[in-house]
């Protein structure tokens, strides 16, 4: 008995909390962040690479404009979107600013749908 | 006949439980406006006198019964009934060694409250009678005196989840931040000496829960940042 006593249970956390639109604004920053740390080199490099040989920007070219490539570009332009807003939100409440309760989830909001419309925009004219 | 409602507890028994499991109870709601610690004292009275939790004051004052309520951590005493969705899922507060059913040990947690120093530090002689606020440096208590400490802030944030170990928490910290605003309190410096740490104050990531949790509508994630900005305004 003692020796069960000892091992008592984790009670759950992340697979029962309910995720609130705060949570998933904070998560999804520290998400986009670390995507654009890897996508952001990558199309930089892929830039360069365009810019300095005719074959590799017929082939730059070509990844670009199929699905796989246009979706990258798409994903990339939501993500550095995402956490540019999201990063002006982040400073505002650094400095004090639109800090209150009602606020905090405002601001949230604001950035998670304006996130969603221009993702869809960026969707249709691309 | 009355209406019922139904519920799934969290079940844990130390001496009897290999591992924890979710049990379903129906409850006869009997009265407009019944709190979930209403529907648990039914279980308990009527239905299995085993059913174990914390509760005391039954108002929302005292911080006893902190429950994760259908995933988002609040007290029972003040949850209305009618405005969860059934089947209405108790467990205990999230992250938390579990004693038994909803009980969990809270060693922790106060630990963490205890290393904040919560009490008055003075340079200045004991007067004779109390030491005097204007209304104005009162106020400035106001957001933090009233937390209760029921943990519902802390165990419902997921850098504390990773860092409890280190990260002291919301509640730790609105009570720091509660302490670096008391005019009469002269160890702001040693406090902020304290807090400087990358651990224990900066892994709050703005994530909110704490502020979303909180039963007492308090915000805790204003606290945290009231503490940062002190850090760099003694710095400048």
């Amino acid at each position: 008995m003692s020796q069960k006593m000892k091992q008592s249970p984790l009670s759950p956390r992340l697979s029962i909390y309910k995720w609130r639109l705060t949570m998933f604004a904070s998560i999804a920053h520290r998400a986009s962040g670390v995507f654009l740390v890897f996508t952001i080199p990558a199309l930089f490099w892929l830039l360069l690479s365009m810019a300095h040989g005719k074959i590799t920007y017929a082939y730059g070219l070509h990844w670009l404009q199929g699905s796989f490539g246009t979706f990258v570009l798409w994903l990339t332009c939501v993500a550095l979107f995402y956490h540019m807003v999201n990063g002006i939100r982040f400073l505002l409440l650094d400095i004090g600013k639109t800090d209150s309760r009602e606020a905090m989830k405002l601001s949230a909001k604001i950035v998670v749908f304006s996130t969603i419309a221009f993702a869809l925009l960026l969707a249709i004219k691309i | 006949m009355s209406e019922k409602v139904k519920l799934e507890i969290y079940r844990y028994n130390p001496e009897s439980d290999d591992k924890p499991y979710m049990q379903s109870f129906e409850v006869p709601v009997e009265k407009s406006g019944m709190k979930l610690l209403d529907a648990l004292n039914y279980i308990k009275w009527h239905i299995d006198g085993s059913l174990t939790y914390r509760r005391s004051c039954g108002e929302g004052v005292c911080g006893s019964d902190g429950l994760n309520i259908n995933g988002v951590n609040g007290l029972g005493c003040i949850t209305a009934i009618e405005g969860l969705k059934p089947p209405i899922k108790v467990r205990p507060l999230p992250n938390m060694p579990v004693t038994r059913d909803l009980v969990v040990d809270m060693n922790h947690f106060f630990d963490q409250y205890k290393q904040i120093k919560p009490w008055l530090q003075s340079n200045t002689p004991k007067p004779e009678h109390e030491r005097l606020q204007s209304p104005v440096e009162r106020a400035e208590l106001d957001g933090s005196y009233e937390c209760i400490l029921c943990g519902c802030c802390t165990t419902s944030c997921p850098s504390w989840w990773w860092n409890g170990d280190k990260f002291l928490g919301p509640a730790a910290l609105l009570q720091a931040n509660r302490w670096l605003k008391d005019s009469r309190d002269d160890a702001a410096g040693e406090r902020l000496d304290m807090l400087e740490d990358s651990f224990k104050l900066y892994r709050c990531h703005q994530i909110m829960n704490c502020m979303e949790a909180c039963p007492k509508e308090l915000n805790p994630t204003k606290a945290i940042n009231d503490i940062k900005r002190a850090l760099v305004k003694r710095k400048v």
